[in-house]
């Protein structure tokens, strides 16, 4: 490769033609100071500090935006240099406010500290400070823009890392800022509060609004987000055993971007509400016990109920949201201590569809998809996903393939997602149609020949069948039943198939269906059609809302898997297991979660350990959950709150929150990611890890570990895929998928194709309820709500209930936003305030989800079948009545 | 339609016009710029139609509506063929007079004659006028002869002749070449070899190219390329077709200012034309070369003037388009990110010529780093305010004085401004300083777009840099700390030394922040914004002292530094000024010599412009 070779500071270096001197410099160790350069954002020259002089023409030069060229001969700190250098930042003080001993952003300003570098102490201008009103209503962030020095970090984080646009350049000359369209508040604005641009100010103009604490951080400890699936790294800035702050974790490792909820939600850990002491239920109410007490009052009840009603009589739910080393201990407690493949954790609800459907296609349940890489790809097809509420930091990157590589999409949804303006193509099938509309992309692909026949031929099987299922397959009916017409249909499968790399995203939309697995199924058909399953930038990714649900699953937190993807009856694996754990393991699939609430209500599960999940919030019918949980023998919560299902229990646990322990965390991509103890676990808390330990030991069967060293040295061993030594190896390496699959993940055959067929919804709809109900994830939320509803800024931003309805819907009604309406289903109701959407089409309504304290789940009812693969619904018929009592909704 | 498929063809259709313009006779010309329709050019053309269809008269006569003359001074212009009669601030009533007696009865009205200030003698022809014997009009000449809204004038006077030269007989090479060798620099301000940046255009990767003419003219007083673009669109659009041959453009633009509604105008007619006669569109003259332009009107911003600021614009970018930082330079990375060619009107217009006469011939005009004429505003303090076209290398006091016929009202001439707001101010010592880019530079101001004001010894040259950095720093975009927090700081200065609370230190500050914003700024706007500072500091020190110092204007323009007061003996009681004084500073019972009372006056100067005797004194 062509060099170009110069000199800075009398060093000669050399560098490719596209570096800048800045990039060059610091390459070399030479440091240039800045303020408007970040390494995540286009360089735009405009802060002028880094000015370097050009010894050959006597030229001062930007270093940040001039590329550098042979020959130059560079000084970074001639007199001139630091002259200019020291007027610029004389020029930035005199316009600043006299705030310094007073401004929250103290040492950590560059600012102060570029001052404090170059002695600068007072300066001779005139000082003429801007004046701004603090704009501070929201709950998340302070905007001060007397204190801006406009280096637009923040205009280029929004417009660059997270496509928002939100902010842009306001005004020209001295009374530029960066400002919302029409200079409207942030919280009228497209701002999501990703506090991007917070974490990149450099000086006290944007700042976070601290609860509780202010000043200078102790530490600083690089942890994983503990809400979605996504798996942002972050900084949690730690003071006197507590986390003050949440940042973007450094900027060597991404774009160091987070959501609203990485960035401002992690304040549940200090919560007045966490759980201090273990609790143990005498007499219908809770009395604080020793830890001691606890385990033994638990133990003993796991111990009688085996030895009465045995193994299978004891179920345990674990958490998507608890570490791999948790949920390995916890499912090796379940199958070797209490001998029962009850076993299922919270991703289940929505994943389990998807994991069947890869499971029978792809020979492995697990990771299927390539690395994260969407800016390398061609077209991304998104299906039945709102990434903007449901994993954000995937919305920013499908943005930016769209909107910065050209990257191509296509939207399959009925709903008008944020993502829309972003969509080459939309199509909007009617709810419940999408396994049709994805079997007519595969029928149109199939017809026109657009199908890479080579892979076909050499690394897939059964493509006879698919297209013997396809042969009769009418274009019309489908174009008929799904509403969408003919044309965009050719469009859609045109552009997908001759894309080149086609990534598939797809969201709880299309996996929480009756046929949910068959559209899996669809889609991966497409992506084997297409030669898109193992290609780099293609494949597919199920958004999943946990930062552990992929994590869980691989532990064998399933009730037909060991760890690893070993189906539980397969003999030589359970052998090995055995022989590892020393016991006899159960080798019939378990109940999964569905199944044990439902057997709990029959009474034959009489015992349940539930680590970290929220089944009255989160399941369908809750209403008969809490029945079933309350009649059960004996239940045990571990978690950080009193949440519905605790009050539940007979004894409850007090865990530390992620801040507290160290694990890891498997994110939706498949990577393994640390977090790591910034904090002593709060008041008696306990890591759930040590609890399941001490409770094994309590049963006087303990297990074998001293140190969570251990715990991860079995789990490699046992589960290959583990192996992989994700902090030393970058996973961006080319053929790390291939590698993947040849080597690590049990498979023993290729992928095949999978007829599937569409079939009508099994009611029709009932006139009685006209309407179909969606709950859709909520940007603020997570999960159940249990520790979101606990952060103060999360939940004090969005209070309301809002029904959303399509205006011709709600004026048909009469209707207005505003308005008190009660929702019936079938199965419960639920009051609501009308708002009108512009994203539903006509007959959907939407509530959000996650809200502990508003459980939209009771509206739903369990699938009329269940099996290991069933997926809760998150959709049913509904009806909205005006509600007639003027009480205050919550 | 009237599509031309071949250069013959081309010159067929020339003949047949300039054939049936023969057969026409007599002919008055009206100049419409936008200076003559302001003093009424618009009634003066109804009244000569009006009067000329009622009065048949034995010789057909045509009314010809022509561009900018470029002598606004004196309009309404109408110069009456032939003969090259030049009449001025013709009225409507005017009209028959000039009908009758000139066209009729072959007579002059002498009263209508541009009388030259010098000699007081009346000039009877436009040629004559010394404003335009001192030019060279090579661009502008045919402003005044063609009508802009008919490209058949344009075809007379041999438009389309150069691009259908380099069409059917030059390599897009040559053409460049050709350039090259003329010298030619870009009249936009950077004065840029035109024919280097051709090249790197041409040489640039990446398709396709963009070919963009900057018609956002933004500075005070400027209006060249305006009355190019208004009076011979035509002779643009040429330069543009030939400029996009020779680097492989399709697409072009031209930027112009929103401002100039009859430029929009006139350009717009003038591309439907074109594109009616085949001279734009696919294939043009049976050639290979396809080629079109699109008109984008500004949004109103200086900066916008800028190249990369401009390209954002045409993008569509929001708000005051950013200044980006360069290179990479427009020519490899520009409209789109494709290889993009940005070239001032009048860099365009001088395209035609040097194409059809040679490089060679333009050489020889100007000095030995810059060639070819530069047209200049000359506005301010001078009598023959106007457009002026001269060779490069003629002296600021030719300009001046031969041809802007000196400073009126007997005063003493002071400085003049250069290059627009960031130019900078002359004094008389550099009066015979030449008119080149090296040459100007090197006396702290800049050729820039070609702008010229004039000042006398009325004018405060610390108000006057005051004047012209309040401009840049209200155009600043902001986006960069020099330019945006240093022209502010350099405006506080400015104005504590106005106001008579100047402190000696603070030029030193004023030179510190000068510097810096000239080596450091991220565009041309804010390196050039101190030159007006610069230079005043450089040459008008005293003046800056004694504001400084004696807490004293010289020229009696910093009302903070000035009292009003009345000579008794010159007063002769008129009452004049208590009626119009707008604060009742002035007051006084009748036929008594007012008083007038100094904590009321705001020293507004409307007494002083008022007095017929000049009996207010300003000190």
């Amino acid at each position: 490769m062509q060099t170009v070779t110069l000199t800075i500071n009398q060093q000669e270096v050399s560098g490719h033609p596209e570096m800048t001197i800045l990039e060059l410099a610091r390459e070399s160790g030479i440091i240039i100071p800045t303020l408007c350069h970040h390494a995540s954002l286009n360089p735009i020259g405009a802060c002028r500090i880094c000015l370097v002089e050009n010894e050959v023409n006597g030229a001062l030069l930007a270093s940040c935006v001039t590329p550098i060229a042979s020959g130059m001969i560079i000084n970074t700190e001639s007199s001139r240099v630091l002259e200019h250098r020291k007027m610029i930042l004389k020029l930035m003080l005199a316009s600043h406010p006299d705030s310094c001993l007073v401004c929250d952003k103290g040492n950590r300003c560059q600012l102060r500290q570029m001052a404090a570098e170059l002695g600068i102490g007072s300066s001779e201008l005139d000082r003429i400070p801007q004046t701004a009103v603090t704009e501070e209503v929201n709950p998340f962030l302070i905007r001060d823009m007397s204190k801006c020095i406009l280096c637009a970090r923040c205009i280029r984080a929004c417009q660059e890392l997270v496509i928002e646009g939100a902010l842009d350049y306001y005004g020209r000359g001295f009374k530029a800022k960066p400002a919302t369209l029409f200079k409207s508040p942030l919280e009228n604005s497209e701002c999501t509060f990703c506090g991007t641009c917070v974490a990149l100010c450099p000086t006290g103009a944007l700042m976070e609004k601290e609860e509780f604490y202010r000043g200078t951080i102790g530490t600083v400890v690089e942890s994983t987000c503990p809400y979605c699936g996504c798996g942002c790294s972050i900084s949690l800035e730690v003071k006197e055993n507590r986390v003050a702050r949440v940042k973007p974790a450094a900027e060597d490792t991404g774009p160091g971007t987070l959501c609203v909820k990485g960035s401002y939600g992690c304040d549940f850990i200090h919560s007045p509400d966490r759980l201090t002491r273990p609790l143990v239920k005498e007499n219908g109410s809770f009395k604080e016990v020793s830890w001691d007490e606890a385990l033994a009052v638990t133990a003993d009840a796991f111990s009688r109920i085996k030895d009465k009603h045995g193994s299978d009589s004891l179920a345990v739910f674990g958490s998507a949201n608890c570490t791999n080393e948790e949920n390995y201990l916890l499912q090796r407690f379940a199958r070797g201590v209490l001998g029962t493949n009850n076993i299922d954790n919270g991703s289940s609800l929505y994943y389990a569809a998807a994991r069947q459907a890869f499971y029978d296609s792809v020979g492995f349940p697990g990771i299927t998809y390539t690395l994260n890489d969407l800016t390398g790809t061609d077209l991304i097809l998104v299906v039945g996903a709102e990434p903007a509420a449901s994993a954000p930091l995937i919305n920013y990157e499908i943005k930016r393939a769209v909107k910065l590589h050209g990257a191509k999409l296509i939207l399959i949804d009925p709903r008008k997602t944020k993502l829309t303006l972003f969509a080459d193509c939309w199509l909007r099938p009617e709810v419940d149609t999408d396994l049709m509309l994805l079997n007519s992309l595969a029928k149109v692909i199939i017809d026109e020949n657009l199908v890479d026949r080579e892979f076909i031929a050499r690394k897939t099987e059964n493509y006879q069948e698919l297209l013997d299922s396809l042969a009769t397959f009418s274009l019309e009916t489908a174009a008929e039943v799904t509403g969408v017409s003919l044309e965009q249909i050719r469009l859609a499968a045109g552009l997908y198939a001759t894309a080149g790399k086609a990534a598939i995203i797809f969201g709880t939309g299309i996996m929480q269906q009756l046929q949910g697995t068959e559209n899996v199924k669809a889609l991966l058909n497409l992506a084997l059609l297409t030669g898109n399953i193992w290609r780099k930038g293609g494949g597919l990714r199920a958004l999943l809302r946990e930062c552990n649900a992929q994590g869980a699953c691989d532990m064998g937190m399933l009730p037909d898997f060991l760890p690893g993807y070993y189906p539980v009856e397969d003999l030589p694996a359970r052998k090995k297991f055995e022989t590892h754990w020393q016991a006899n393991l159960p080798s019939k699939p378990g109940l999964n979660a569905l199944e044990m609430m439902q057997m709990a209500g029959e009474g034959k599960i009489k015992g349940l350990l539930i680590t970290g999940e929220n089944p009255v919030a989160g399941f369908p019918g809750s209403a008969l959950v809490e029945e079933a949980l309350a009649s059960l023998d004996f239940l045990v919560v571990q978690d950080l709150f009193l949440t519905e299902t605790a009050r539940l229990a007979q004894v409850v646990l007090p865990a530390a929150s992620f801040a507290e322990k160290e694990g890891t965390f498997t994110n939706l991509e498949g990577r393994v990611q640390k977090i790591r103890k910034a904090i002593e676990p709060l008041a008696e808390s306990r890591p759930d890890w040590k609890i399941i330990l001490q409770l094994a030991a309590a049963m006087n069967q303990p297990l074998p570990f001293n140190s969570l060293e251990q715990v991860q040295k079995e789990l490699e061993e046992l589960v290959p895929l583990y192996k992989y030594d994700w902090e030393e190896k970058s996973p961006k390496e080319e053929d790390y998928w291939e590698t993947m699959a040849e080597h690590r993940l049990p498979l023993k055959r290729f992928p095949r194709f999978s007829p599937v067929e569409y079939l009508p919804p099994l009611k029709a709809p009932d006139t009685q309820y006209p309407f179909i109900l969606l709950a859709e994830s909520a940007l603020f939320h997570s999960g159940s709500g249990s520790r979101s509803s606990k952060s103060g800024r999360l939940s004090r931003f969005s209070a309301s209930y809002f029904l959303q309805m399509n205006k011709i819907d709600a004026d048909m009604m009469k209707l207005q936003p505003g308005d008190r309406v009660k929702i019936v289903s079938p199965v419960g109701e639920l009051p609501a305030v009308v708002e009108h959407s512009e994203s539903l089409p006509r007959g959907l309504v939407s509530l959000p989800r996650s809200r502990s304290d508003y459980p939209v789940a009771l509206l739903f009812s369990s699938p009329p079948e269940t099996s290991a693969s069933s997926s809760a619904l998150q959709r049913c018929y509904v009806r909205i009545e005006r509600s007639c009592s003027d009480e205050p909704e919550k | 339609m009237n599509t031309i498929k071949s250069p013959e063809e081309l010159e067929a259709k020339r003949e047949e016009i300039i054939a049936a313009r023969q057969r026409d006779g007599a002919a008055v010309a009206v100049c419409c710029g936008t200076g003559c329709s302001a003093s009424g050019a618009g009634s003066v053309v109804a009244a000569l139609q009006e009067y000329l269809a009622r009065w048949k008269l034995e010789v057909p006569v045509k009314t010809r509506i022509t561009g900018c003359h470029g002598f606004c001074e004196q309009g309404p212009l109408v110069v009456v063929e032939p003969g090259n009669i030049l009449y001025c601030r013709v009225k409507p009533e005017d009209v028959p007079e000039i009908v009758d007696t000139t066209l009729v009865g072959q007579e002059v009205v002498e009263r209508l004659l541009y009388i030259d200030p010098v000699s007081g003698k009346p000039v009877p022809t436009e040629a004559e006028v010394p404003f335009y014997r001192g030019q060279r009009r090579l661009t502008m000449g045919w402003n005044g002869r063609i009508n802009p809204d008919r490209i058949e004038d344009y075809l007379a006077v041999g438009g389309y002749r150069a691009l259908a030269k380099a069409l059917s007989e030059m390599s897009p090479e040559e053409v460049i070449d050709n350039i090259r060798e003329s010298g030619l620099r870009g009249r936009g301000g950077g004065g840029f070899p035109t024919g280097r940046k051709w090249k790197l255009c041409r040489q640039a990767t990446g398709e396709p190219k963009y070919l963009i003419c900057n018609a956002d003219e933004g500075d005070p007083g400027c209006f060249q390329d305006r009355s190019l673009l208004e009076g011979n669109p035509h002779l643009v659009l040429e330069g543009m077709s030939i400029a996009a041959y020779a680097i492989g453009a399709a697409q072009g633009y031209i930027y112009v200012r929103n401002e100039y509604p009859l430029a929009v105008k006139h350009a717009g007619m003038a591309l439907e034309q074109a594109r009616a006669w085949g001279l734009l569109g696919e294939n043009i003259l049976g050639s290979s070369f396809s080629f079109d332009i699109r008109l984008t009107r500004g949004g109103g911003a200086f900066v916008c003037g800028e190249e990369t600021a401009l390209i954002s614009s045409i993008e569509g970018l929001s708000g005051e388009p950013n200044p980006r930082p360069r290179p990479p330079y427009p020519v490899d990375k520009g409209l789109w990110g494709k290889p993009t060619l940005i070239n001032n009107v009048k860099t365009l217009a001088a395209v035609p010529m040097i194409t059809e006469r040679g490089g060679d011939w333009y050489q020889q005009i100007g000095t030995a780093t810059s060639k070819g004429t530069m047209i200049f505003s000359l506005t301010g303090k001078v009598n023959n305010t106007g457009l002026v076209e001269v060779p490069m290398g003629m002296t600021l006091r030719q300009v001046i004085y031969e041809i802007g016929g000196g400073i009126p009202g007997g005063k003493e001439f002071k400085a003049v401004q250069t290059g627009g707001p960031a130019g900078g101010c002359l004094p008389a010592s550099k009066l015979d300083l030449p008119l080149d880019y090296e040459k100007l530079t090197e006396a702290g101001s800049i050729m820039g777009s070609g702008g010229m004001i004039v000042m006398d010894n009325t004018t405060c040259m610390v108000d006057v840099a005051r004047y012209f950095l309040s401009f840049t720093v209200d155009e600043s975009c902001g986006k960069c700390t020099l330019c945006r927090e240093g022209g502010r700081q350099m405006m506080a200065y400015l104005m504590e030394i106005t106001a008579g609370r100047g402190k000696l230190e603070y030029l030193e500050r004023l030179r510190e922040l000068a510097a810096a914003m000239q080596a450091g700024s991220l565009c041309a706007l804010g390196r050039l914004a101190p030159n007006p500072v610069l230079t005043t500091l450089r040459y008008f020190k005293d003046e800056y002292l004694a504001h400084i110092e004696e807490r004293r204007c010289p020229a009696g323009v910093c009302r903070d530094l000035i009292t009003y007061s009345i000579d008794t003996e010159a007063c002769t009681a008129c009452g004049r000024c208590i009626r119009n004084c707008p604060t009742g500073a002035i007051s006084g019972p009748d036929k008594e010599v007012p008083l007038l009372d100094q904590e009321l006056c705001i020293r507004c100067g409307a007494c002083l412009d008022l007095c017929r005797f000049d009996a207010i004194v300003v000190q």
